[in-house]
């Protein structure tokens, strides 16, 4: 009887809206497709027309776990760029087409530093060298090294690149440059493009943001040159194959099918990505700045009238998004070691995506709109198989446009950057 | 009291108010919408600005406030000309505005709409925050609430007990009864009326003309953007021409 009316509901659910029930079956068929994929059940081929189907197959779960832990570390990444984006345009009403640059600009910025500090063999002795060669006293260690290729990431240091087991501080010190250079840029282009048209509509804002983007996208390839590279190297780096340590401390599990992998640079980002994250939760609740920021994106003429300087507010929103933005380039590469001039340009419509889907203008939603579109666009390659795997970022926007159609304002639907 | 409206627009024997406006030409961009307005605010009087729809009523508050185009004339508060300060300078002088619309933050909670009244001062004034909450204890219970889920009077009260976070000497009310309950419209007058006897002197707009004029101290009349006269609130209410143009007969 239960059962009955269960279906029943269900059936009467499904004619109200066919569109949601089709998602919902489809959603369940992928669900009971992957247990079955866990447990080693086959079936099939089912014979279609244009190709045999399977239902379920054999996939271990370790590698299952993997590519949701990939897809928890390029989350984050995009969380984070997502929140610099958010910001700007719920506190000044446009979309910045430049985001993705700004990510680029740190990401060069502050690993060319990293390559000078490991290059000339940390920061002691790079204060040495700069400091020998403004005195003309002692012998400068630049003297070893090429620092016109090191600074333009040419040829890497210690043979094949930084990674933060040989060179932490390198590391560090050329995340904090990323920030603050992103911070820099973000003000300079700010004084000089967006604040002469403070007033303007919101289209104007964008299309001078693309030509901003342009610019900065060019003025990096013209000073690094076009060629992608990988700068970071894994030699040496630590990381451990979780599946193996699982196996290890529950021995009744049996032997270790696969392995998940997960090195030092991905948990590094996600670290650094949670931290930045928190702080700016608290910034935002818990601050006198933040609570500003917070009303300035709820109403801005009120805002006015209420005495929150405007201006500073916006200097600090720039500050806080692109310096997040900054860190996001770099860490994002940090983890994945290539580097081009077209980096964050790439990266920016997965980030559209992530505010989009969060809402626009909540940066909660932005951050649950990177995880999302980064687990989607990973774990989708748990049935894009061989020449599908390409199809994975793809599948991450139609997710996105499946819950656009489902919850058109968003994951956080409504909630403004509260 | 006189018979008829004095068809003066400027207080008797060239007194100032502690807000004197003299002369005004303002507006949006290009669009001039108010000319050669006077207008004074007493110490401690309540004044009503009253006038047909599109007068330019709510732009008076607003070029007070520095909200509008500044194109002439000046505007005084306690001595210091206010006509070119941007709104947060002015706010500093001690005058509190309430907006028509929207006019909390929806999307902070009620104690967080009053600490951004208090923005300008280094710390969170406790004691203000209690006065508010002493003023309208319904504050104090949705404390922690987000201001956007709060009923339209409640809302209108919490922008209200925002202006005052900074003890103004004015108090700018812009149509505060839109949008109430009927039987709500009467107890924000009461509230307006208690707030004015504490000491603070009130510039109100008001849609429910006679009931303003009945309890302001003076009212002005506002016609296409020029105010043609002023009076006592009675003496208005009891105006042949007013009651025909503005009251209803």
């Amino acid at each position: 009887m239960e059962a009955n009316a269960t279906v029943e509901r269900g059936l009467r659910a499904a004619r109200r809206s066919p569109g949601a029930a089709v998602v919902w079956a489809v959603a369940a068929v992928l669900l009971l497709d992957l247990l079955a994929k866990l447990v080693g059940v086959s079936m099939g081929p089912f014979e279609t027309p244009w190709f045999a189907l399977w239902f379920g197959g054999d996939v271990p779960i370790s590698e299952v776990v993997g590519l949701a832990w990939s897809g928890v570390v390029i989350g984050a990444v995009i969380g984070l760029a997502s929140i610099g984006l958010s910001l700007t345009y719920s506190i000044l009403n446009f979309a910045n087409f430049a985001h993705g640059d700004y990510l680029t600009v740190g990401a060069f910025s502050g690993w060319a530093v990293t390559y000078v500090i490991a290059g000339i063999g940390g920061l002691l002795a790079l204060t040495e060298t700069v400091v020998n060669a403004v005195t003309g006293l002692g012998q400068s260690r630049a003297g070893d090294v090429d620092l016109v290729s090191l600074v333009l990431l040419r040829t890497p240091p210690l043979d094949a690149g930084a990674n933060i087991w040989l060179s932490p501080v390198a590391i560090v010190v050329g995340l904090v440059v990323a920030v603050a250079m992103t911070v820099v840029v973000a003000l300079v282009l700010d004084r000089f493009v967006y604040r002469p048209m403070r007033d303007a509509d919101g289209i104007s804002l964008l299309i001078a943001s693309i030509g901003v983007a342009f610019m900065l996208r060019y003025l990096v390839a013209f000073v690094f040159g076009n060629s992608r590279r990988i700068v970071t190297s894994t030699e040496q780096l630590p990381s451990m194959n979780v599946a193996e340590a699982v196996t290890d401390a529950l021995p009744f599990l049996g032997p270790a099918r696969g392995s998940i992998i997960i090195d030092l640079h991905e948990v590094t980002l996600v670290v650094v990505a949670a931290v930045l994250m928190f702080g700016l939760h608290i910034l935002l609740q818990q601050t006198k700045l933040g609570k500003a920021m917070r009303a300035m994106a709820d109403n801005r003429a009120l805002a006015q009238v209420t005495g929150i300087p405007t201006e500073r507010v916006i200097k600090s929103t720039w500050l806080i998004g692109a310096g997040l933005t900054g860190a996001a380039g770099y860490l994002l590469v940090l983890s994945q070691g290539g580097l081009g001039f077209q980096t964050g340009w790439l990266l920016l419509l997965l980030i559209f995506a992530a505010v989009i889907m969060g809402g626009i203008g909540s940066i909660y939603g932005a951050i649950a709109g990177g995880l999302v579109i980064g687990l989607a666009s990973r774990m989708s390659l748990i049935w894009l198989q061989g020449d599908l795997s390409s199809f994975a970022r793809p599948t991450a926007f139609a997710l996105m446009i499946l819950i656009l159609l489902f919850r058109p304002s968003g994951i956080f639907g409504g909630v403004k950057t509260a | 009291m006189s018979e008829h409206a004095s068809r003066e627009a400027a207080l008797p024997d060239g007194e100032e108010g502690i807000l004197a406006v003299r002369d005004l030409d303002a507006g949006y961009g290009d669009l001039q919408v108010l000319s050669g307005v006077d207008l004074d605010v007493r110490d401690g009087e309540y004044v009503t600005i009253v006038g047909p729809n599109g007068a330019g009523k709510s732009t008076v508050m607003k070029s007070i406030f520095g909200l509008t185009t500044y194109m002439g004339g000046a505007i005084t508060f306690q001595e210091t000309p206010i006509h070119e300060l941007p709104p947060e300078e002015i706010i500093h002088e001690g005058i509190g505005y309430v907006p028509q619309n929207e006019n909390v933050f929806a999307g902070l909670s009620v104690r967080e709409n009053l600490e951004m009244g208090a923005y300008i001062l280094d710390h969170v004034p406790e004691d203000q925050i209690r006065a508010v909450y002493d003023r309208f204890p319904i504050l104090e219970e949705r404390s922690g609430q987000k201001a956007g889920s709060l009923s339209g009077g409640q809302q209108q009260m919490l922008a209200m007990g925002r202006a005052l976070m900074l003890d103004p000497d004015l108090l700018m009310l812009d149509e505060p009864s839109a949008g109430l309950a009927p039987d709500l419209v009467d107890e924000m007058f009461d509230r307006i009326d208690r707030i004015n006897d504490d000491g603070t002197s009130v510039l109100m707009v008001e849609q429910n003309a006679k009931e303003a004029l009945r309890r302001c101290d003076r009212g002005y009349v506002l016609v296409n953007g020029e105010n043609s006269y002023m009076d006592d609130g009675d003496a208005l209410l009891a105006d042949e021409e007013v009651r025909q143009e503005f009251l209803g007969g």
